[in-house]
This record gives C-alpha cells, sequence and structure tokens, in this order.
C-alpha cells in the first residue's frame, strides 16, 4: 500500500510542470542593488494598435485595437475593429466589473471578454499579487516572481539580448501566457508579441500605430 | 453568420460610394428613378478615399486612407494603405482578401473574402438600379437645404450592428459631402472620397494583383 502511494505521489508531482529556479542574489550588495524589471504603465494611457493573429506560425486575420488603460485605478475599456472601421467587440473593466457594450461573432463570447481584459492587464499593469521570489534565472536573466490571488505565477523577466517578458503561469506552473516586448530601444509597446497556450495555442502580434497619454 | 456580420460595413461603403457616384443630386426630382438611369451609365469608377472612424474611447477619429477601383459587371479592388494595409480583389467570380504581414501581403483566412462576395451581389443589385427594391435597406430620400439619402437596416440582425447611413448631397455644388455609417452612440464612421475618375479604362491586372 506504501509503495502505490509512493508512485501515485511521485505521478502527481511528474505530471505537474514546474516553475523555472530563481537563484537569489548572492551577495547582499547585489541584493540591494537588484530591481525588478517593470515595462508596466505608469499612468494612464490610450493606445491603437494592428493586431495580427497567428495560428502554428500562420497569420490567419488583423484587426484594429483601440486600448485605454489606467493603472491607478486598474480601469481597462477596449475596442476591436476591422480596417473597415466595423467595431466588433467593445468593453470596459472597473470596480463594478466587467461591462461589455458590443460583441459581434466571433468575439462574443464571454470568454473571450474574460481573457482579453486579463491579457491587457498583464500586458500594462504591475502585478496585483505580492512578490514570492526574485533573482535570476539559470541564463542570468532577471526575475521577479509574484503570486495572483487565484493562484497564478507571473514571471516578469528582463534579459540582455531578448529585453523584458511576461509569463503568467497556472497554480501548478503550467505556462498559460507568454508576452515578449520585442522593441528593446524606444517605445516599449511598439511591439508586442502574446503566445497563449490554451486547448489551441496561438499568438497575437500587436503593432503600435499611436500611443496617446490621457489626462484624467 | 459571422461572414454576414464581416459583411455589413463594407456594404455600407458600398451603397455610399454608388449613391454618390449617380449623381445623386437630381434625386429629389425624380427619386430612384433617375438614380438608376445615371448608375446604368457606370462603367468603371476609381478613387481615392479617406475614412474617419469616431468613437468613444477615442479622442480623435482614427484615419485611415485607400483607395478603390470598380468595373463593370462584377471587378472590385478595395484597397487601405494605413494604418492597417489590406486588400479586397473580386475579380470574375472569384473573391480574396489579403492583409500585410511581415511585409508580405498574406490571404485573410477569417471570411473577409466570403462576405465580400455577398457584398457584391447588393452592388449588382445597384447597378441595375434597384436602389429602392433592397432586401437589405430601406431607402429615404428627403429635401431640405441638402439632399439626404438614409439607409435604415431592415433585418433586426443587421439593425444591431448598423443604426444607418446617412449620405449628404450639397444642392448648391452638386456633389456628396458627406457618408456617415452609424453603428451606435457616438460610434460612427466618416468616408470622403477624392480624385474620382468615372468611366476611365483600368487595367484588369488591377483586380488581380495584390501588389
Amino acid at each position: 500500500m506504501k509503495r502505490l502511494s509512493l508512485l501515485i505521489l511521485i505521478f502527481v508531482l511528474c505530471s505537474c510542470q514546474t516553475l523555472p529556479l530563481i537563484n537569489s542574489p548572492v551577495s547582499l550588495t547585489e541584493e540591494k542593488i537588484f530591481t525588478c524589471p517593470s515595462p508596466f504603465l505608469k499612468s494612464k494611457y490610450r493606445f491603437i494598435q494592428t493586431i495580427e493573429a497567428r495560428v502554428a506560425g500562420n497569420t490567419q486575420g488583423a484587426i484594429i485595437g483601440v486600448t485605454v488603460a489606467d493603472p491607478a485605478t486598474s480601469v481597462v475599456s477596449c475596442a476591436i475593429m476591422t480596417a473597415e472601421g466595423m467595431v466588433m467587440f467593445d468593453a470596459e473593466s472597473g470596480p463594478d466589473g466587467l461591462k461589455i457594450n458590443r460583441a459581434l461573432p466571433p468575439f462574443d463570447s464571454e470568454n473571450f471578454a474574460k481573457n482579453m481584459i486579463e491579457d491587457i492587464k498583464l500586458i500594462f499593469f504591475s502585478p496585483v499579487g505580492k512578490i514570492q521570489n526574485r533573482g535570476y534565472l539559470p541564463d542570468g536573466a532577471t526575475v521577479c516572481r509574484y503570486l495572483e490571488e487565484n493562484g497564478d505565477w507571473i514571471d516578469v523577466i528582463t534579459n540582455k539580448s531578448e529585453g523584458v517578458q511576461i509569463k503568467r503561469y497556472s497554480s501548478a506552473g503550467t505556462l498559460k501566457r507568454q508576452i515578449k516586448f520585442k522593441e528593446t530601444a524606444g517605445n516599449i509597446y511598439q511591439s508586442i508579441e502574446l503566445q497563449a497556450y490554451e486547448s489551441f495555442n496561438y499568438s497575437l502580434l500587436m503593432t503600435l500605430i499611436e500611443a496617446q497619454p490621457v489626462k484624467k | 453568420m459571422q461572414t454576414h456580420r464581416h459583411l455589413c460595413i463594407l456594404f455600407c461603403i458600398f451603397a455610399g460610394v454608388f449613391l454618390i457616384f449617380s449623381k445623386i443630386s437630381y434625386a429629389g426630382e425624380n427619386n430612384f428613378e433617375k438614380l438608376r438611369q445615371e448608375s446604368a451609365k457606370i462603367k468603371t469608377i476609381q478613387a481615392h478615399f479617406v475614412q474617419k472612424k469616431f468613437m468613444k474611447i477615442l479622442s480623435k477619429p482614427l484615419i485611415s486612407e485607400g483607395c478603390f477601383y470598380y468595373a463593370a459587371p462584377d471587378s472590385f479592388r478595395w484597397e487601405y494603405f494605413k494604418p492597417l494595409k489590406s486588400i479586397v480583389l473580386t475579380y470574375q467570380n472569384n473573391t480574396k482578401r489579403y492583409i500585410a504581414s511581415g511585409g508580405k501581403m498574406m490571404e485573410d483566412k477569417t471570411g473577409g473574402a466570403q462576405a465580400m462576395k455577398i457584398v457584391l451581389g447588393e452592388v449588382t443589385g445597384w447597378m441595375s438600379g434597384r436602389f429602392d427594391q433592397n432586401p437589405s435597406f430601406n431607402a429615404v430620400i428627403n429635401e431640405g437645404a441638402n439632399t439626404k439619402i438614409t439607409l435604415t437596416p431592415k433585418e433586426k440582425s443587421m439593425a444591431g450592428m448598423i443604426e444607418k447611413i446617412e449620405i449628404t448631397v450639397s444642392k448648391k455644388a452638386g456633389t456628396v459631402q458627406s457618408v456617415k455609417i452609424f453603428e451606435g452612440v457616438g460610434n460612427f464612421t466618416q468616408i470622403n472620397f477624392n480624385n474620382v475618375k468615372i468611366n476611365e479604362v483600368i487595367n484588369p491586372s488591377v483586380f488581380q494583383d495584390v501588389q
């Protein structure tokens, strides 16, 4: 019986993904100067982007996205339209929850709206959770790891060669989202790649048309 | 159903386009019969356009620019130069839509081309002069300081996407002032055309070549 329990435990442990190992800063000096990467908004902004959807590396279609994000209040408004100007999706998320103003197929599922707002927050807002670990990944990249209220893990990573990345893992350690800020100089939001690991994987390439600070 | 929704905006744009170029200033005198007669004379059209998108979420309109070509009976090229480069081509009953990706034009696989095919069916109806017999829209002409043509959707499913289309024509100049497509409160698209050429020869390659 003990053997069986041990085997089950090993099986369960093996079936879970593990989060990448983080090596803590080695010296006190290193610890003092350590800063977490922060590609996040400091004030309210409006972004207009082209969004190209890819599946298995092949482009499927492209749309125009408008996002207004306020890090002070965590309020997000977003809209998706075709090149011809047809608004396919329009929603806002704030203290009162998610409000969908317009959602036409294929953007009319509740999950789509929820996931989209979560993705926008992941890109533009600093994680709400507390830092659980910080240091360096085996490849030398600087990383800060946050634990979200829902149990997800968020790694914010900066690497000299690859720039800034954000990775969201499930509580079991499965990678769910990977965001790459592809622009290493200039506006960090110029080119963003979001890789989603779902029942089918897809990626979104967001290219900035315009960024405007929004006065309150 | 998705296709149906995709085609709405294109449908509206073309509705505006053909009413514009049908010398609509005569419409008040002899309503749709005049339009039918004028439309029948159009063999080709080419023009540039500036599209302004107004939305509550935008502090200023989003401006797109492009061009379009039409040759009777069913050849189209509708192209946006910016901000999102895309082309719809229709030639010999074959419709394709392309978008820019990594410096190349890639075929859109989301159903936009199929939508365009349906739009084309509607446009063919207009070219035959059936402006007031469109199964999707009611058309009303109002005479005032300017001539205003209002198209409103007949179907409930379309009414949820498009409230109405307004085409305003200056009586003095005999030219179109604006085409506005209303989707909802504070949400509308305005298209202005310029450099319009009617019944000039268009090379058929325009309807076949993406570049």
